[in-house]
């Protein structure tokens, strides 16, 4: 019920987030900790900061908007990985910084991540960025030994 | 053991006395063809089925319960691709083509030369974006050899034709929106000049269809939808003649205003085709989103059989296995045609394993309902009503959002049978059927639909069922509902079964065994280690050296990709908690795939 809630807010929201207003919320370029600088030379770009950092209320919301945004879909419920890559081991195919798994959903990624910057507005974004932050990897998986 | 051989022999000698069911069931087996007799066995491979029956029937002997065990891997060769190696390759005259799954590689092998080295080669721009978007891992289902041509679909949508003999491609078109959740994983099947393709979709919301195209262009000739007006499902009246369900717009009115634009129904799996009646024969898959309560109706035709012209795609009879499916039961398994004995009778029938653990025999130029028995555990059902044609469910195994998790419901959303096709042997008069044994629990959801993302609305754990064993391969009647025989495996078998004039059966399992067993006992006389799990299914040919060779891939993947926690090794950022069904698969299988071809 409260999924449902969440929803018709945000398809509220949604209403007045079209055209102009997403492009408001487009991030600067991202400076990518997994790209190797040629020359040793960073390129110009900036870092996203998340206004909810930390926050454990954001957290909780961006996990009922992965749900309600049938990100569960792909990602499987607690995001441990399904059609989609697990986003709770701690490791990151494209960066896991919280701007750069900002630049993932609102972009997109190829391998079929949808971009959602057309569809979700920024506080959205962030929010689902908090939760999968907060999700810890509940031990080291790099040896497989649980037969 | 000896003692046990000469039996074994001298019962296939005795059944290979009368030829005639095998003639008939070879007497669909050449593409263009139909009204002309039925061919001596060619030795080839040209379909995904073996012929239009889909019996994966070969009528080569040579390997035999007698010598089985003298059976030996003689090639094998890396594809260099680590998706679920569904399908099976072709061998048509002297050259055996290879599909594998996403990026859709074409190998073509001269099999006249030692070491099988490369005829040609054929590599497509396949759109990365179709992995995100399929369901069950990036996998093919196989290639259609017709009037010279190699045609199979590309993952992204599009369906292309090759030059057998060059590798040229002669045409590609595009057939699906990747962007709508339309992906094309499935084998084409050719009937004269059309060539018959379908979407996979169903956790998207797409609205499934067929289409046919011009075997020489590959332009679009007809588009048939599962779902939605009866114009667009191309149900006419006068040609579309149900025997249950009589009536017009039964494909728009038996869903909620508008439902069936996103309802699923979507053409994943294997077509038949009779040519004496001219029908094209093949299953739809669920409707979406999962949680029923969206969706108030019977929710035709998804969970159905469609019988179609395949020259305007005109619909002549459906019939619908699961009505208001509540347990993601998709119908796409293969359509087996075999002339079979009920109640007396000889008929015209089509036998359908289901999802949903019922096999259906079917009048196959009526769509009348003659049998419909268990296969494996079943317990959302009690029985088929063959008078109406209905399940008669049971309301507590029934789900939706409202319901809650609903607990051990039998089989699970995978089936006791899903793309893993079965094979028919018109000499033991069986069925051999790659099976599942798990059930699950189900809690639906509501869940909104976002064009491009996925549409479910269920989390659906599962478990081991009755046994403990999460898999069987079993030979069955489906008129008197009878196991015959069945060998238990510790994993749900994923891969398909081959049946033989010599009186052997073939399959492989999800731990990486390939095995060869006598067809009437089930006893397994050889296995071997394959070095990746098993979800193709094997074929039969005679090579240009006249010897008898069986071929399988090995590729661990499928569903069981999502499913199965830590087997895949490619990704360093992707490392998955082992799934709690089936928590050792790792142990024993990585991902990898390679062909194989075994001989005496």
């Amino acid at each position: 019920m409260r999924r449902r809630v969440l929803l018709s807010m945000l398809a509220l929201h949604l209403g007045t987030v079209t055209g102009v207003a997403a492009q408001r919320t487009a991030p600067p370029a991202v400076r990518y900790d997994q790209h190797v600088p040629a020359g040793g030379q960073l390129p110009p770009a900036g870092t996203l900061r998340n206004p909810f950092k930390d926050s454990k209320r954001a957290a909780d919301e961006g996990g009922k908007l992965f749900s309600a945004f049938n990100c569960d879909g792909c990602h499987a419920g607690g995001a441990v990985g399904a059609v989609g890559p697990s986003l709770a081991d701690g490791r990151w195919r494209y960066g896991g910084s919280d701007g750069e798994i900002y630049h993932s959903i609102f972009y997109g990624r190829p391998r079929g991540m949808p971009a959602w910057g057309g569809t979700l507005p920024a506080d959205a974004i962030w929010r689902l960025v908090s939760y999968l932050k907060s999700i810890e990897p509940s031990r080291d998986t790099a040896a497989t030994t649980r037969w | 053991m000896i003692a046990g051989h000469i039996v074994s022999a001298l019962a296939v000698v005795l059944a290979l006395g009368p030829l005639a069911p095998l003639a008939q069931a070879q007497a669909n087996a050449s593409p263009g063809g139909g009204a002309s007799p039925a061919p001596e066995e060619d030795g080839q491979w040209i379909m995904p089925g073996k012929d239009y029956a889909s019996t994966r029937f070969s009528g080569l002997s040579q390997i035999s319960p007698r010598n089985a065990s003298r059976l030996r891997p003689v090639w094998s060769f890396s594809t260099g691709v680590l998706g679920g190696h569904e399908g099976q390759p072709l061998v048509v005259d002297k050259t055996m083509y290879v599909v594998t799954p996403y990026p859709n590689v074409v190998y073509a092998f001269d099999l006249t030369k030692e070491g099988y080295p490369l005829r040609w080669k054929y590599r497509p721009n396949v759109s990365a974006a179709a992995i995100g978007i399929s369901c069950c891992d990036v996998v093919n289902r196989g290639a259609f050899y017709a009037d010279g041509k190699i045609i199979y679909n590309l993952l992204d949508g599009h369906t292309v034709a090759l030059d057998a003999a060059t590798g040229k491609e002669l045409w590609k078109t595009r057939i699906a929106d990747v962007n709508a959740g339309e992906t094309t994983p499935m084998a084409p099947l050719v009937v004269k000049d059309r060539v018959i393709v379908g979407t996979s979709g169903g956790e998207y919301g797409v609205r499934g269809w067929v289409k046919g195209l011009d075997l020489n262009t590959g332009k679009l000739v007809w588009t048939g939808y599962s779902i939605g007006p009866d114009d667009e499902v191309l149900a006419k009246p006068g040609t579309f003649k149900p025997f249950y369900q009589r009536g017009s717009q039964l494909a728009r009115d038996s869903w909620p205003k508008d439902g069936w634009k996103n309802g699923g129904a979507p053409v994943w799996g294997w077509l038949s085709y009779d040519a004496e009646l001219d029908l094209i024969y093949y299953g739809t898959g669920n409707p979406a989103p999962w949680n029923s309560e969206q969706r108030p109706g019977d929710n035709r035709w998804a969970t159905s059989v469609m019988a179609r012209s395949p020259s305007d795609g005109s619909l002549r009879w459906a019939y619908q296995f699961t009505p208001a499916d509540n347990w993601d039961f998709d119908s796409s398994q293969e359509m087996i045609l075999a002339e079979l004995t009920v109640d007396g009778r000889r008929r015209k029938t089509l036998v359908h394993f289901d999802k949903n653990g019922f096999v259906y025999t079917m009048d196959r130029a009526t769509g009348e309902l003659l049998r419909a028995e268990p296969y494996v555990p079943v317990n959302w059902a009690k029985r088929v009503d063959l008078k109406t044609g209905r399940p008669q469910v049971d309301s507590s195994k029934m789900t939706g959002a409202s319901r809650g998790t609903v607990e051990d419901i039998c089989p699970t959303l995978e089936g006791g049978k899903n793309q893993q096709p079965a094979a028919f042997s018109p000499l033991t008069r069986l069925f051999y059927v790659p099976t599942n044994n798990m059930c699950m629990d189900y809690t639906a959801s509501n869940v909104a639909h976002i064009k491009g993302a996925p549409y479910i609305g269920a989390s659906v754990p599962y478990k081991a069922g009755a046994g403990g064993h999460l898999g069987a391969f079993m030979a069955f009647d489906p008129v008197q509902g009878r196991k015959i025989w069945e060998i238990k495996e510790p994993y749900p078998v994923w891969g398909g079964a081959l049946a033989t004039a010599g009186g052997m059966a073939f399959y492989g399992t999800l731990d990486g065994w390939f095995k060869a067993v006598d067809a009437r006992t089930g006893t397994v006389l050889y296995k071997f280690k394959v070095g990746s799990g098993v979800v193709g299914n094997p074929i039969s040919y005679r090579g240009p050296d006249g010897q008898q060779y069986i071929a399988v891939y090995a590729g661990f993947g499928g569903d069981w990709l999502l499913l199965s926690g830590d087997v895949r090794s490619d990704d360093p950022t992707d490392v998955r908690p082992p799934a709690s069904f089936m928590p050792d698969i790792a142990r024993h299988t990585s991902q990898g795939g390679i062909v194989w071809i075994f001989g005496l």
